[in-house]
């Protein structure tokens, strides 16, 4: 395949950005039911 | 600020992610085998099939984002959740963005012999980018839900102005970027057929479940971090309360909020 580096770094970088988000935003909601679960035990 | 809408059931997330995640793996099939290469440009515009779809769902994502602004600044329709819809929709439009203009340039680079040129569409793109990302930090910089919401309203809808600019910069412009490949002069006439086209309808699909699923995740985050702040604030008027001290009439929310 000619210009593979261009290609691959493309298709890989585009995956690891969208698994990088998913994986920011399935931390932010984990961290908030933490929050929540620890707010409400400690009324 | 009133409306609190609901949280989409906790199902959705999963089943949309598993069908996104499905449908970019068939997409990379698709694109880097089944798709035949260019006969002008060779392997490098199987970049295409990425670049394009992501420079759409763009598009998508800051059209929602300015209907949910108007709605929320509309009085009859007014409600939190067009709000939330809005600010989800806005930062996935940035992340696709931010791929639109990093895939733009790995395919300038051996098609043009240059990562990037002053060209309107690249231009334009990046101003685009660049208002969002203003839309997004104007977010974080106003701690009263109403008045953020209010402005961060405003300033997404002339921030959409932009949006045509971008999509007509290259009719409108000379531009060295090629004009539209579905809708030339804005009429619907691919300008690629047989498994080329197939992948790149294929790229609209999984990035539009993709850009779906993102929304949902993001859109009940919003909800729970919202409530969260509800509820300490609600816990540190009770406290005060119960303390005998004085509570302010108007309770200022905390950070995050």
């Amino acid at each position: 395949m000619e210009h593979a580096g261009y290609v691959v770094t493309g298709w890989i970088g585009t995956g690891v950005v969208l698994s990088a988000y998913a994986v920011w935003v399935e931390r932010r909601t984990r961290r908030a039911r933490r929050a929540r679960a620890g707010a409400d035990g400690s009324r | 600020m009133t409306g609190t809408g609901a949280a989409p059931r906790p199902w959705v997330v999963p089943v949309l992610g598993v069908l996104s995640v499905g449908a970019l793996g068939v997409l990379a099939v698709l694109g880097l085998w089944v798709a035949p290469p260019d006969a002008v440009q060779g392997d490098a515009q199987r970049l295409m099939y990425l670049h394009v779809p992501a420079a759409s769902l763009a598009y998508v994502s800051f059209a929602v984002t300015a209907l949910g602004s108007a709605l929320y600044l509309w009085r009859r329709t007014r409600a939190a959740r067009w709000d939330r819809l809005a600010a989800a929709s806005a930062e996935l439009g940035v992340l696709f963005t931010g791929l639109t203009l990093a895939l733009g340039m790995l395919w300038g680079r051996p098609v043009w012999g240059v990562y990037w040129t002053w060209d309107a569409r690249l231009v334009t793109t990046a101003v685009l980018f660049f208002l969002y990302l203003g839309y997004l930090a104007l977010r974080r910089t106003v701690l009263d839900p109403d008045a953020r919401a209010r402005r961060a309203a405003v300033a997404a809808l002339i921030a959409f102005v932009d949006v045509p600019i971008v999509h007509y910069s290259v009719e409108w412009w000379r531009s060295l970027h090629q004009e539209s490949t579905l809708l030339p002069q804005g009429r619907l006439d691919p300008q690629i057929g047989g498994d080329m086209l197939v992948a790149l309808l294929w790229g609209f699909a999984a990035f539009a479940l993709t850009y779906s699923w993102l929304l949902v995740w993001r859109y009940r985050l919003v909800v729970l971090e919202e409530g969260l702040d509800e509820h300490l604030l609600d816990q540190a008027i009770e406290e005060r309360r119960r303390d005998g001290a004085p509570v302010p009439a108007v309770a200022l929310p905390g950070p995050g909020t």
